[in-house]
């Protein structure tokens, strides 16, 4: 953290970029092995068998599931990366003391065999890993530099902005005031100067009552029919929300985010809630699902350490410990709803319903799931009955009506479909 | 007289106040009308009130509990469901027995073969699942760019050699079962449909 802070510190003068480009560069220079020749065509075939094979473990300059592979030649004979990079296990189960060593420090990951890669193949791989998208470190460190102020600049300034726009129109406005009553004062001074007959004297020093606005009719009549017009509309709304829980959105044990998960990173629903296409409930998942990505996902943000949010998922792990989740969507037990129905048979979004879940940061009730709400969408949703042969006589049946068959002419609207 | 009206006006502000806090909304569930109905007696899956007292205000129970009490104390963390007892196989229409193999019997697994007919039906289910299931981490295409793959890091590219020629049973049991960075799938497929993926990647994913 600290060496990381103080990396970003350093302000790029000319010294420091030289300093850094002749660091880097010292470490850059590899006597790679004379087998391993440097030719464009090799570099581009090689290239191509590194993203198909490799890419989404190594990188060529920077560690990530396995080591940077640049300088493999250096450190090693091309045999000896050949004979790695088929058959990785047979080179550790040899006793190879650098494979070992490798293998020790990567947490025992073990590489796939690749042994269908033919020698030019593997010929080819090598000099692109040696020679092939070198970085120019300087260049490379200017950008990662500017990236990351680019990147706070970017975010959180709308809102000071708007800030500091409504802070400056309210002491202008406060401004205009303060000039608009001294003028006052100063016009009344100059006119009282001036002689003037009785009338105008009186309009002039007239003074405004509060009293007397306060008890004319008018206003008492205006105020009385606001304040019954929004007693009424509160005790109305008030009333019609007994027993919906539309806008329920209480504290869940774990802050997990939808947003980050079905929303920038677009896990589909059905991942984690397993039951929505088979049961009557969607199920919330067993932290074995969590888990398929948080044994190597421990912190948010690329930041170091677990984060004390996923840290609960390894306790209830560790403990056999079920995470209590709070329910949000309740039904009354007199109705009676099933996920596969809808979403299997009916082929309805989880959003027709749920709403916009992939922004939510805590997830909240969208919809009343009211009866009325229900019956709404069974008059108004169409049955797609293309291909299914269980609709075949319904279709027959409703054929004489101008209407598309919908839910309810096949029984939505029966009591019995729901209460029961 | 003045006293009368300054109270009758409190009280119509304070019922407004009153109905306006039966709106759900945060960790307010808002007002339950007739909670019974709300509240299960029988066991419910995803509800289980472990708080014996909750609901005493309004409980009939003869032992003296909470209305809302629903949760089974004989379970362990009170749980309303038991796992099946180990050793146990659940009967099923297709008559799949369960897959034993453990994690590292791949070289068993890969002798497995496919029991679901391909069909143009099956591939179209197989697409379905694996946009749901291995797209986050595998990508579109199978190549292991998928958005979650990129942080995780070390995800298969199913196109790539070294995988290009697996059998279907590995397949099966690595989606199964689990490999390297993979996390073992087999809690939240079912088997046909984890037959179904392979079908879709060995048949479309792998023939690009």
């Amino acid at each position: 953290m600290l060496s990381k802070r103080s990396l970003v510190g350093v302000r790029l003068n000319f010294h420091t970029l030289a300093v850094l480009f002749f660091f880097l560069i010292g470490t850059q220079v590899f006597a790679a092995d004379p087998a391993v020749v440097e030719s464009d065509e090799a570099i581009a075939a090689g290239k191509s068998v590194f993203n198909a094979n490799c890419k989404t473990c190594h990188k060529l300059d920077q560690k990530m599931i396995g080591p940077a592979l640049r300088g493999v030649t250096d450190r090693q004979s091309a045999e000896w990366a050949k004979s790695f990079i088929k058959n990785s296990s047979a080179v550790i189960a040899s006793g190879d003391e650098y494979a070992t060593a490798l293998f020790a420090e990567f947490n025992n990951t073990v590489m796939p065999a690749h042994g269908f890669l033919s020698d030019d193949d593997l010929n080819n791989l090598l000099s692109y890993i040696e020679y092939g998208d070198k970085v120019d470190p300087a260049a490379a460190a200017a950008t990662a530099a500017g990236g990351e102020g680019a990147v706070a600049a970017g975010g959180g300034i709308p809102t000071e902005y708007l800030t500091v726009i409504v802070v400056v129109l309210v002491i202008v406005l406060l401004l205009i005031l303060i000039v608009l009553g001294l003028i006052i004062s100063v016009l009344t001074k100059y006119i009282n100067k001036q002689d003037l007959d009785a009338d105008d004297k009186e309009f002039v020093s007239q003074k405004f009552e509060l009293g007397k606005l306060l008890k004319s009719d008018g206003f008492v009549i205006i105020v009385t029919a606001l304040v019954i017009a929004l007693v009424a509309k509160t005790a109305i709304d008030g009333l019609y929300s007994v027993g919906v829980q539309q806008g329920y959105a209480p504290t869940q044990p774990i802050a997990y985010s939808h947003a980050l998960h079905a929303g920038t990173l677009e896990i589909q629903c059905q991942y984690c809630h397993t039951g929505v296409e088979i049961g009557r409930s969607a199920n919330i998942p067993s932290p074995n699902i969590c888990m398929n990505c948080h044994t190597h996902v421990q912190n948010v943000q690329g930041k170091d350490g677990i984060s004390p949010e996923i840290q609960k998922i390894y306790d209830a792990v560790d403990n056999n410990k079920p995470i209590e989740w709070v329910r949000v969507h309740n039904l009354p037990d007199l109705a009676y709803f099933n996920h596969s129905q809808h979403v299997k048979v009916g082929g309805i979004e989880c959003q027709t319903c749920h709403g916009p879940i992939q922004e939510m940061e805590v997830v909240r009730q969208h919809s009343a799931l009211t009866m009325g709400w229900c019956i709404d969408c069974h008059r108004n949703t169409e049955i797609n009955s293309q291909g299914n042969e269980y609709y075949d006589k319904l279709v027959q049946l409703h054929s004489d009506s101008k209407d598309a068959l919908k839910v309810k002419d096949i029984g939505g609207l029966e009591c019995a479909k729901c209460h029961y | 007289m003045k006293i009368a009206k300054t109270l009758s006006i409190l009280g119509i502000a304070a019922f407004g106040a009153m109905l306006a806090g039966c709106k759900a909304g945060g960790d307010n569930q808002g007002l339950e009308y007739a909670p019974q109905m709300y509240h299960s007696v029988a066991y419910e899956p995803l509800t289980q009130i472990v708080n014996e007292d909750q609901g005493q205000w309004l409980s009939t129970r003869e032992d003296g509990k909470g209305e809302f009490f629903n949760s089974n104390v004989y379970n362990p963390n009170h749980m309303n469901m038991r796992e099946p007892v180990e050793g146990t196989v659940p009967r099923n229409k297709s008559g799949m027995l369960p897959h034993r193999l453990k994690q590292f019997q791949l070289e068993d697994a890969a002798l497995i073969e496919n029991p679901i007919p391909l069909t143009d039906e099956v591939l179209k289910e197989g697409k379905t699942l694996f946009e749901q299931y291995c797209v986050a981490c595998h990508g579109e295409k199978g190549q292991g760019d998928g958005k979650v793959g990129e942080i995780i890091g070390g995800v298969a590219n199913l196109t790539g050699g070294a995988y290009i020629n697996l059998p279907e049973g590995h397949i099966f049991h690595v989606i199964t079962k689990g490999k390297g960075r993979m996390g073992a799938h087999g809690s939240q497929i079912t088997p046909e449909n984890r037959w179904k993926i392979v079908h879709y990647v060995k048949q479309v994913i792998q023939k690009q």
